[in-house]
């Protein structure tokens, strides 16, 4: 039993992680319609820079946190204007060819600038406290309340700011939304900046709690894919929800049967669940 | 000359030109490159079936390669089939696992398709690699095969020399190839692109959709198998690094390139990525980035590719010379 809490605990911790990537995936497509596949890459080199600041410049690892955010807005920021939007009004499957350029090419300045080794952001959080034999690691704890004040904080900037009311405007109805003098360029760009801080903050997450390395970044946004496939497509609370399922069944996985297997499990469930229910879990018919 | 004549002489004038180059071609690395090249034009005509005709994105060309590439070599070493037979059997395992991967995909559409196929080439990336006892890992299986000595009229060819094997995939190149041509040219290549046009309209039309879709997705990873399986025997070594995500995105990117939608696009193409590389060599670190921006530049401002780009140009060219 208490093995089964602690894959449990372990996988409530990657599948906060998973959430984050997976609610910048999700408004990006809710909002503007583009299956955003260099999310990954983008997140991963916010947690590239992220171990700069504090490995070169001893920045602590929350304030180091926050500026690589910046830094992937503005990445995102540029993404959205030079790549996404020239192929807007095209179709849908020439942005999404263009996310996989971008991948590449991402990809490829990552491992020029920091190589291909492996690299472990450290954080100052290595205490273990020890519930009733529950092995609880002071830095998954972070990662969760992290995440947890993240989408809190970006909750209340949709619901509650002006700029979120025109976000949730253009959601609704882009054509009213012009009409109404929605700047759709500029939401476009704010969600853009958004998604890429949140996904960023995932990817220095993944990097303390297990390492930065070329490739990763495909995994984390196929990953998060998989969650919006599990809770639904634009969906945010269908992102949270997918995002701990997908975190605790790869993490019993992994526990129980083969940790070599644990992606193969991911992806069954999520096939399963297009077989069964293609409109996700949290998704509307 | 008549519309229906000149649709007939590019085509023709490439083939001769292909079956030519091995005599005129004296390097051998060329020609090595030469049947790589061939190899990729079965994989790009098959992609293209997918992508190009019926507008749905599939990330797994590699995955179905790789499945067809070790079918056919665990066929030959481990139940001591001939070469020809394996290689036969090889599309007809890929084309079975598409049946089977296929049925839950297709219920998605447009990039949902897209990562789930890739999750699909992920799952057989991850078993080719974990699953050594068959697969042999990692480090692979070494000393597979080249297809068995074949007599014709009391001439013996021999598929051990480059040039008899230079044939073979040319042979499988222009079959995949006319393939493609009729399946575009009969009824259902016709509903494909309507599928790529207006799915819902098609639908609406009484035509169930999802079979087409289906029977290019099924014949596209068949490609791919037969791809995977003379990859396999002309390299005569096998391990998973080949069949990874990023060959398949290779395949995307020679449809794309060449021209998608067109029969000639992915042959062109897939000359092209075989060629790049090549080219690039000097500057390896930089292939990535350089290939992950020729595809951002292509989509954005050459979006139907080379080939129609090329025609449209022939088209002024020859319409210069014609008589008002």
């Amino acid at each position: 039993m208490i093995e089964f809490l602690q894959q449990v605990f372990n996988g409530l911790a990657i599948g906060a992680v998973y959430t984050l990537i997976a609610i910048g995936l999700t408004i990006v497509f809710g909002i503007l319609g583009i299956a955003h596949f260099a999310h990954g890459v983008v997140a991963m080199s916010g947690g590239y820079v992220t171990f700069f600041l504090i490995e070169k410049l001893g920045v602590p690892f929350f304030v180091a946190m926050m500026l690589a955010m910046v830094v992937g807005a503005i990445l995102g920021l540029l993404v959205e204007r030079f790549a996404y939007r020239p192929v807007q009004n095209a179709a849908h499957i020439n942005a999404f060819i263009i996310a996989l350029g971008l991948t590449m090419m991402i990809d490829g300045l990552n491992l020029l600038a920091f190589g291909p080794d492996q690299m472990v952001i450290r954080t100052p959080f290595q205490s273990v406290f020890n519930l009733a034999g529950l092995v609880v690691t002071e830095l998954r704890v972070y990662v969760m309340v992290t995440t947890a004040v993240l989408i809190v904080a970006m909750s209340f900037f949709v619901s509650r700011t002006k700029t979120g009311r025109a976000i949730r405007a253009v959601a609704q109805n882009r054509s009213a939304a012009i009409l109404m003098g929605v700047n759709v360029n500029a939401v476009a760009l704010v969600v853009f900046g958004l998604s890429s801080a949140l996904g960023v903050a995932g990817g220095a997450l993944v990097g303390a709690m297990l390492a930065l390395a070329p490739g990763l970044g495909e995994s984390l946004v196929i990953k998060g894919f998989a969650v919006l496939i599990l809770g639904g497509l634009g969906s945010v609370p269908g992102a949270i929800v997918g995002g701990l399922i997908l975190g605790v069944s790869e993490a019993l996985a992994a526990g129980y049967l083969s940790s070599a297997y644990k992606d193969v499990i991911a992806f069954l469930v999520m096939i399963v669940v297009l077989l069964f229910r293609p409109e996700g879990l949290l998704g509307k018919k | 000359m008549s519309p229906v004549k000149t649709t007939f002489v590019w085509p023709l004038l490439s083939l001769l030109a292909l079956v030519l180059a091995p005599a005129l071609v004296q390097v051998p690395y060329f020609l090595h490159l030469g049947i790589l090249a061939l190899i990729w034009v079965i994989v790009a005509q098959g992609q293209n079936l997918v992508q190009g005709f019926t507008g749905y994105v599939s990330i797994a060309a590699a995955g179905f390669m790789g499945v067809g590439a070790y079918a056919s070599t665990l066929l030959t070493t481990k139940l001591g089939w001939s070469v020809w037979a394996s290689m036969a059997c090889a599309p007809l395992i890929a084309a079975l696992l598409a049946v089977v991967v296929g049925y839950p995909s297709l219920r998605v559409k447009g990039h949902y398709f897209a990562i789930v196929t890739m999750a699909y080439n992920l799952v057989i990336f991850i078993v080719l690699i974990n699953y050594s006892s068959l697969t042999g890992g990692e480090s692979g299986i070494t000393g597979v095969p080249k297809p068995e000595n074949f007599s014709v009229f009391g001439f013996t060819i021999n598929f051990e020399t480059r040039n008899a094997y230079y044939y073979l995939t040319l042979i499988c190149a222009a079959f995949a190839t006319v393939i493609c041509g009729l399946v575009l040219h009969s009824r259902v290549g016709r509903v494909l692109l309507a599928i790529r046009q207006n799915e819902p309209l098609v639908d609406a039309a009484g035509v169930f959709a999802w079979r087409y879709k289906m029977f290019a997705f099924v014949l596209s990873a068949a490609l791919c198998g037969v791809a995977g399986a003379l990859y396999a025997h002309f390299i005569g070594f096998l391990n998973p690094e080949p069949f990874g995500v990023d060959q398949s995105l290779n395949a995307i990117l020679a449809v794309i390139l060449g021209g998608s939608g067109t029969l000639a696009g992915p042959v062109v193409g897939a000359f092209l990525v075989v060629a790049l590389p090549e080219f690039l060599r000097v500057a390896e670190t930089y292939r990535l980035i350089v290939y992950g921006l020729l595809l951002v530049l292509t989509t954005i401002f050459m979006p139907r590719g080379i080939v129609p780009l090329l025609a449209y140009a022939w088209h002024l060219f020859t319409s210069l010379f014609k008589k008002r």
